[in-house]
């Protein structure tokens, strides 16, 4: 929630990167739309991308040179990337940007079913290196949006071949960036890091290009989290923004939980996104319906459209929500109004 | 409950335990006795301090809906009867002050103002009423019985309806759930209303915690995964081998897949995939064989008679598999089964 603060609206932020398109986030956003888009940006779209737009009457600006592969990493468990990677990828899907979302978490995946596609994964990148299938089988579409695309690494008992190490992943993201076939070289490459700083991390970040590292408010998960950004920016990842989630107002202005300026104080990253504690966000897990879909929008699932907002446009928040200002009841509510 | 109720039931009269009268006396008063308990402690506030009294009669109150007429054998009740005439005098006085109540209001009445004045008061708190009534009637009229009340049961995915109309936003910053106030010091958000404050992050600051963290750790991205125990090949910085433990998921067995044939796998945009294909060629092989082996029995068997010979077309299924299947068909086969 508290991400609020855009600066597309009119102030272009000072963290944004610059970057062929950028010139455009110096102006309003109404001029914008009638300016011809960096070459860039315009690319050709997939057959649904029309279908995939509708909801919005304005589209963030691509920023940065696709296919932007982003690993979504954390170092602590249990935090919420898969979380993340899931509303994010259908966010941007729902922009009319073409996604593929890899669950790069070997032994226990469980992306699959925060999209709700666990029944239709029959193939998986194993079965590719091995020759058994080739690389566009074993991508899932989403039937919801189509322009979301999911792999996954494994099979839960399956093991990825060791002695390719971190090459297959790579392979695997060059393989989709000289993809001609339909819907083209996808647009993002979303990598759902594992937990840990093991071989599944250096597999995961492996092929990114950037990073979004996700966070709660605690000093245990602050500690891993300046440790990941310390060996992602060790392996030449430079562009690490952040996603503090999990947050509770509440407890924020009680001084019982660490507020997102003093996270960002100690992990000194740019912030892309706040996301709250909402319960919400369990519901959608079970049902395997990612909560940005909701309607009504629940509260952490704005938060995530406005964190996938940022990301494409390469912005990070200027103003974060602190706490909940108590609701004065104006004199109409009297009437329900 | 009664231990509570009897210890707090027991405080009130400690002060007039001189007044006792024979628990039977009391019996068939019942609960109707036990309603004027409450009335006449009320009646004691006039003498007692305000706080203690408050405090004794929640007493007898609760003392009442948890026991009922249990009490009676308390022997409290007992010092109520006892009690009641030494302070009849005290009602007398309550009866008083309640009698001359009404002349009280209509001094305040007279000061207020003019009759029309509270008309006024009076005719629009109604029209208030009813006007709050009229609206939260609509309201429970557009709710009820509709498609939407449907979606909110669970019956329908409000996402998967055909008829639902897409939210439109302007963009995720600026629309119906999300307010942003002029000055940037607060956002409204789903109906609450949440303080802003600066991000006060600047890129020198950036800056200053990279160059923190590159001297805090340093580290090379392991390019090589050794199996424990395998030792190290010629040619390999040791600083950049991960050392897998066996139980790891990418600890698999040998593969016996070469590295170039896997990263073409990956490459294949389309045709048959590798070990399909490899499978499907070896199968055929077999069968060129077998075939071979069966026209050089049969080429050896010529002098067979005629009968047995005309039965050798049965052996059909051979010639059905042997034409060389085009990629395409075998491309067909794998996208039905593939992911999509
Ligand atoms: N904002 C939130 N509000 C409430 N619950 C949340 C929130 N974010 C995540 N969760 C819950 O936290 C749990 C862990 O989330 P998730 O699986 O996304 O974490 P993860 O970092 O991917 O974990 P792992 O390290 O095991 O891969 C889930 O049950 C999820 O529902
Ligand atoms: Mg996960």
């Amino acid at each position: 929630m508290a991400s609020l603060l855009s600066s597309n609206t009119n102030v272009s932020s000072s963290f944004v990167r610059f970057s062929p398109s950028s010139h455009s986030q110096l102006l309003p956003s109404s001029l914008r739309e009638t300016l011809p888009l960096p070459s860039s940006v315009r690319r050709r779209r997939g057959p649904f991308a029309s279908r995939a737009v509708l909801q919005w009457n304005r589209k963030p600006q691509l920023a940065g040179e696709t296919p932007r592969v982003v690993v979504i990493t954390s170092g602590k468990g249990g935090v919420g990337k898969t979380t993340t990677t899931a509303n994010i990828g259908l966010s941007l899907a729902r922009l009319g940007f073409s996604v593929v979302a890899i669950d790069a978490d070997v032994g226990l995946r469980n992306l699959d079913l925060l999209l709700g596609l666990e029944n239709r994964v029959n193939y998986t990148a194993v079965e590719v290196l091995n020759g058994d299938c080739r690389l566009d089988q074993a991508l899932v579409r989403d039937r919801r949006w189509p322009s979301l695309e999911l792999l996954c690494i494994s099979k839960p008992r399956s093991k990825l071949p060791l002695s390719f190490g971190s090459k297959a992943i790579i392979w695997i993201v060059d393989a989709l960036r000289s993809r001609d076939a339909a819907p083209g070289p996808p647009d993002f490459v979303l990598i759902d890091c594992p937990a840990g700083i093991d071989a599944g991390f250096i597999t995961a970040i492996a092929p990114a290009n950037e990073a979004v590292l996700v966070t709660t408010p605690d000093i245990t998960a602050l500690r891993d989290a300046d440790r990941v950004t310390g060996l992602l920016e060790c392996d030449g990842i430079k562009d690490i923004k952040m996603i503090v989630n999990r947050i509770r107002t509440d407890l924020i202005r009680g001084e019982d939980m660490m507020s997102v300026l003093d996270v960002q104080e100690m992990l000194g990253l740019p912030l892309i996104g706040v996301i709250p504690e909402d319960s919400e966000v369990i519901k959608s897990t079970n049902r395997g319906h990612p909560l940005v879909l909701n309607q009504p929008p629940a509260l952490a699932g704005l938060a995530f459209e406005q964190a996938a907002w940022r990301l494409v446009e390469q912005d990070s928040m200027t103003a974060v929500m602190l706490e909940e200002e108590p609701k004065k009841r104006g004199f109409f509510s009297f009437f329900g109004g | 409950m009664s231990s509570i109720s009897n210890a707090l039931s027991f405080i009130p009269f400690q002060s007039v335990n001189h007044h006792v009268i024979p628990p039977s006396l009391l019996l068939r008063a019942g609960n109707a006795a036990n309603i004027e308990v409450l009335w006449f402690r009320k009646c004691r506030l006039s003498w007692s301090s305000q706080k203690a009294c408050v405090f004794r009669v929640k007493a007898v109150g609760d003392s009442i809906n948890s026991t009922g007429s249990e009490q009676v054998e308390d022997g409290a009740p007992v010092d109520f009867a006892a009690k009641a005439s030494d302070s009849d005098r005290r009602v007398g006085a309550l009866r008083v002050m309640i009698i001359s109540l009404p002349s009280f209001v209509a001094l305040v009445k007279r000061n207020a103002g003019s009759k029309y004045a509270m008309g006024i008061y009076i005719a629009s708190t109604f029209v208030v009423i009813v006007a709050r009534l009229i609206l939260s009637r609509c309201k429970i009229q557009n709710k009820h019985g509709s498609v939407a009340e449907l979606v909110r049961r669970g019956q329908l995915r409000s996402d998967r309806r055909g008829i639902s109309n897409p939210l439109k936003y302007e963009d995720p910053f600026n629309n119906p759930q999300v307010k942003i106030e002029k000055n940037k010091s607060k956002v409204e958000m789903c109906g609450k209303v949440y303080r802003l404050a600066p991000v006060t992050l600047t890129q020198e600051e950036q800056l200053i915690h990279q160059r923190r963290r590159s001297r805090a750790y340093q580290w090379k991205r392991p390019t090589f995964f050794l199996k424990e125990g395998d030792p190290v090949p010629p040619g390999v910085d040791p600083d950049t081998v991960r050392w897998i433990p066996d139980n790891h998921p990418f600890a698999s067995t040998a593969t016996e897949l070469d590295e170039s044939l896997a990263q073409s796998n990956v490459f294949q945009k389309d045709g048959v995939p590798f070990r399909v294909r490899a499978e499907h060629e070896a199968l055929q092989k077999k069968l060129e064989n077998i075939q071979t082996s069966k026209t050089e029995m049969g080429i050896k068997q010529n002098n067979v008679p005629e009968r047995e010979r005309s039965a050798e077309p049965s052996t059909g299924p051979y010639d059905k598999v042997e034409p060389n299947p085009s990629p395409d068909h075998g491309n067909h086969n794998l996208d039905s089964s593939g992911n999509r």
